[in-house]
């Protein structure tokens, strides 16, 4: 061992080197705090009535338009869950902007990410598309984009104009609550929520007013208001992700967790 | 070109000619394949937004769980100091080395990016189990290509061409037991990581358990070292390239029928704990690998000819001294170990759990890997098979005779920190 030019003691000199780089490029690279959560100035939520849906599908066109999605996907659907006196009870589905999000937690490159006023959010420039987040999501609200969209989205105009940039191939997607909106609406000085200009399309769009969108934080917002108010539930709660989208039972016996 | 024609046409009638033209055929459709994903995106496959990891997820799984004979051995041989099972360690660092590049290569097709990879090493969610699994493939595949440069060293060619370099890349066996130890560390990690890549999908009952990393970790060995043991006894039949000491080998065999036993236990536990209570999603999830579609790969493929019979044969003295018997067994374990990764997998998506509140109706969907991903699937399996025949026919792979170089084994003392000094 003793005429080796390179011996082992410094082999595991140069390991030590490697672990120092690999440390230097740990503070080099930004690292996403998954588990932190948001704390920002304002919480945005959705509150949805279903007795007050009727499962017409606006909201989904608008969306479509809006965000310029295949019209083979959807960032919020609309479920039939069956009947109840006679009428039929609807489940619309965007994505629950969770608390504690099964996809941030898993996504390997951080491209999951929390904003601090609780929307998920994605980079798309960031994702590799492994689809780990689709397979943590416990509410199947990412669609992944198997072929890129191309050609004309069959719900614009007439649904709403594009706001923001078509994703790539080969990425998943999901809503954003319309960032899009609230922020250029905050710009402006407007109050999303209020102003339907800030406002998500989906709250916009619906004929019923079935959706209504607001800052938690602020106790006197229509979404403070309607939850103290009125029950509500969230989906699959036993999971603890903390879902930023709220039911309002189309009966109050209805309340079943999920 | 002329020369080249000669030779292939002298050449190809031979069983080794034969051979390559057979994977050649193979690799030519996966190129294609693979070409084809790049292009046209992966909307080919059969893949949907309900079953977002199939077949490919199952070959990178599997290759890396059968690479772990790599680092089982190396840790036996250099840290534990079994010197004896040296010549297995060697067979094993190959094995690891191609198993670890097909899984690369399966990755390659599978994300969505394939041109953006290299930001898995710049961004870093070190919350994510995928990240971790990541890091520790990216740096143990490093130490591979270390531990396999004295195998490369061999090459004939390289070593009249290059005796330089040969000599150097010869040198780094020097190191074996301190790449012994990074090596364990790193399978370790991961090995376990990615059965806790599915055990922490809360949203996913049937995955949702703590021991899904302990299992991934166990099978990995068994099934590296199987596999080891397998090609090793296949190359000595095949050709005289490869020597073995059968000796050597039946006696890990009945070190394996150990293991294979308290596998056995391990599984039985684990299923009694999943079957005992409904849980939903859980239930129906397992009732898909009792009953359903995946009940003929659970049985047969995990169960029975995955893990009892071969327990059977290796335990038993006279089964395991005829070895054909005994490499019987090691093919069905390493089958039972790529059965047990396939339906982990698939089994999560089949069953899909409803988030509609008061309905806890389960639904169903299915999944059947279509062409594209069949045929570059093979490719990457023609590859390795492809890497190893290379390897035991040009680098000696398989070859116990051969006593390498003395070098140091790490005796560590209880209360004394592992130095590799």
């Amino acid at each position: 061992m003793a005429q080796n030019k390179f011996n082992r003691r410094d082999f595991i000199k140069l390991s030590a080197v490697g672990v120092a780089v690999a440390a230097g490029a740990k503070f080099l690279t930004k690292e996403v705090k998954a588990s932190e959560g948001a704390k920002g100035e304002h919480q945005w939520v959705m509150v949805i009535d279903q007795s007050k849906c009727t499962g017409c599908n606006q909201c989904q066109m608008a969306c479509n338009a809006n965000n310029d999605i295949n019209p083979d996907m959807n960032w919020t659907k609309v479920l039939n869950v069956g009947e109840m006196n006679g009428k039929q009870v609807y489940l619309p589905r965007p994505c629950m902007q969770c608390e504690h999000a099964p996809c941030v937690e898993v996504c390997p490159v951080g491209a999951s990410y929390y904003r601090d006023d609780g929307i998920v959010m994605m980079d798309y420039d960031k994702c590799i598309g492994c689809r780990y987040c689709m397979v943590a999501c416990p509410y199947d609200a990412r669609s992944f984009n198997w072929e890129k969209f191309e050609g004309e989205n069959p719900y614009v105009p007439q649904y709403g104009e594009p706001e923001v940039e078509r994703r790539p191939r080969g990425v998943p997607e999901k809503c954003s609550f319309c960032y899009q909106r609230i922020d250029r609406g905050m710009e402006l000085g407007l109050v999303p929520g209020e102003d339907p200009a800030a406002t998500p399309a989906c709250v916009v769009a619906c004929p019923t007013g079935a959706r209504i969108f607001g800052d938690l934080n602020d106790p006197n917002s229509r979404v403070s208001q309607v939850l103290r108010e009125n029950p509500s539930y969230r989906l699959r709660e036993n999971l603890g992700t903390n879902p930023r989208v709220y039911y309002l039972p189309v009966d109050e016996n209805a309340i079943v967790e999920g | 070109m002329k020369t080249i024609l000669k030779t292939i046409r002298e050449n190809i009638f031979t069983p080794w000619g034969l051979w390559l033209a057979f994977l050649g055929i193979f690799l030519l459709a996966a190129l294609i394949a693979g070409i084809t994903v790049f292009w046209k995106g992966l909307v080919i496959t059969n893949l949907t937004d309900l079953v977002p990891w199939g077949l490919w997820i199952t070959i990178d799984l599997s290759s890396i769980a059968v690479a772990a004979g790599a680092f089982s051995l190396c840790a036996i041989v250099y840290l534990f100091g079994f010197k004896r099972y040296e010549p297995l360690a060697r067979t094993a660092t190959f094995i690891g080395f191609t198993g670890y590049s097909m899984a690369m290569m399966a990755l390659l097709l599978d994300i969505g990016r394939p041109e953006r990879f290299w930001k898995s090493f710049v961004f870093w969610n070190t919350h994510s189990l995928l990240w971790e699994v990541t890091m520790c493939v990216g740096l143990y595949f490093t130490v591979l290509l270390l531990e396999v440069m004295p195998i490369v060293a061999s090459f004939e060619w390289l070593r009249t061409k290059f005796p330089k370099i040969a000599e150097k890349m010869e040198h780094m066996h020097h190191y074996a037991p301190v790449l012994a130890i990074f090596g364990l560390a790193l399978s370790s990690l991961h090995q376990s990581s990615l059965g806790a890549v599915y055990g922490v999908i809360k949203a996913r009952p049937i995955w949702y358990r703590p021991e899904m990393s302990v299992m991934f970790m166990f099978t990995a060995i068994l099934g590296g070292v199987a596999l080891t043991l397998l090609v090793s006894m296949l190359a000595a039949r095949l050709t005289p390239k490869a020597k073995v000491n059968d000796m050597l080998i039946e006696r890990a065999a009945q070190v394996l029928g150990y293991m294979m036993i308290a596998y056995l236990y391990w599984r039985f536990w684990d299923w009694l704990a999943q079957t005992y209570t409904y849980e939903p999603g859980r239930t129906e999830g397992f009732e898909l690998l009792t009953k359903g579609p995946l009940s003929f790969n659970f049985w047969f493929g995990e169960m029975i000819f995955g893990a009892l019979i071969p327990t059977i044969i290796l335990l038993k003295r006279s089964l395991r001294q005829t070895p054909l018997w005994r490499m019987l067994a090691f093919a069905m374990i390493v089958g039972g170990v790529v059965a047990f990764r396939f339906d982990t997998n698939i089994v999560g998506f089949l069953a899909v759990i409803p988030y509609t509140p008061g309905e806890m109706v389960v639904q169903y969907t299915s999944y059947t890997p279509s062409l594209v991903e069949w045929t570059a699937g093979l490719g990457i399996i023609a590859f390795g098979l492809l890497a190893f025949s290379i390897g035991v026919k040009y680098l000696r792979v398989v070859d116990h005779r051969l006593v390498s170089e003395e070098h140091e084994v790490v005796t560590v003392n209880i209360g004394e920190a592992v130095t590799g000094d």
